[in-house]
């Protein structure tokens, strides 16, 4: 026996969505963090 | 009582501005609270007549501007339901979820028409009062919050409705930010406890704030 779906109700249900993509990862934004503050040591040092 | 549909008055987009306006505060502030970044990135900002702690990290703003303008078409047309900051463990395993529920009414009546019209300053301001109250409440949260193991990340949910979804098609195009359908892995969580943080009632959107805590952290 078939069960018929309904097209509608089957693109209608409900999803949950995130990005593909993950956000900069901690340890790159320490990196990025201590080159800002070598950067900033130099300016100050000029 | 003749009514109008959110369509006629463009009342999705003011809601949609407003709110992805509120949710990139939101965002950084629980990042900042929560200590998923280093607190050298980030620095004191006024919004909403309150200090923040922003981030300046040009990837990471980049990031979550790119994620909320994806989100921005879905609620413009209502199709959000729940936007939900989740933060996760080494293994990418929620250890807390900030769930912020979003409710928009379908019909407007005349008579609320004539009064944003006539008075739309006053209404802004007023539902501009209610989000500091939750910008007040995350700053704060972590009093009422265990401690995150090192080494967490984040990512951002949208439960929407997946005939919704080509509303978002275009600009995640444009933007080169694609979205996937979450796996069980990333949106369970188990035994959560819920700590409600903020609810607001205003003409033009409702909105629930509560996070989802895992029992055992580490």
């Amino acid at each position: 026996e078939q069960v018929q779906l309904d097209p509608s109700a089957a693109s209608d249900k409900k999803i949950i969505l995130l990005p593909c993509k993950n956000p900069p990862s901690q340890e790159r934004v320490h990196l990025w963090l201590e080159a800002r503050k070598q950067y900033e040591s130099l300016q100050k040092g000029r | 009582m003749t009514t109008l549909t959110r369509q006629d008055l463009n009342f999705g987009q003011v809601v949609a501005d407003i709110l992805c306006e509120f949710l990139e505060v939101a965002i950084h502030l629980i990042l900042y609270v929560r200590e998923v970044y280093p607190s050298g990135i980030f620095q004191k900002r006024k919004k909403y007549n309150v200090p923040v702690q922003m981030s300046c990290h040009p990837e990471l703003n980049q990031y979550i501007q790119d994620t909320l303008h994806c989100v921005k078409p879905l609620i413009e047309k209502n199709d959000a339901e729940k936007v939900v900051v989740v933060i996760m463990d080494k293994e990418h395993h929620p250890v807390e979820r900030f769930v912020f529920e979003i409710s928009q009414p379908t019909l407007l009546s005349i008579r609320f028409l004539l009064l944003f019209k006539n008075h739309s300053d006053t209404l802004l301001s007023h539902v501009e009062q209610l989000l500091r109250a939750f910008i007040l409440k995350i700053s704060v949260c972590d009093a009422v919050l265990n401690n995150n193991p090192p080494g967490c990340s984040f990512t951002v949910l949208v439960h929407t409705r997946d005939a919704a979804t080509r509303n978002m098609e275009k600009v995640q195009v444009i933007k080169d930010f694609p979205w996937i359908v979450a796996d069980e892995q990333e949106v369970h969580m188990q035994e959560p406890r819920l700590i409600p943080l903020k609810t607001m009632t205003s003409d033009i959107v409702k909105m629930q704030l509560y996070v989802e805590e895992r029992a055992q952290k580490t």
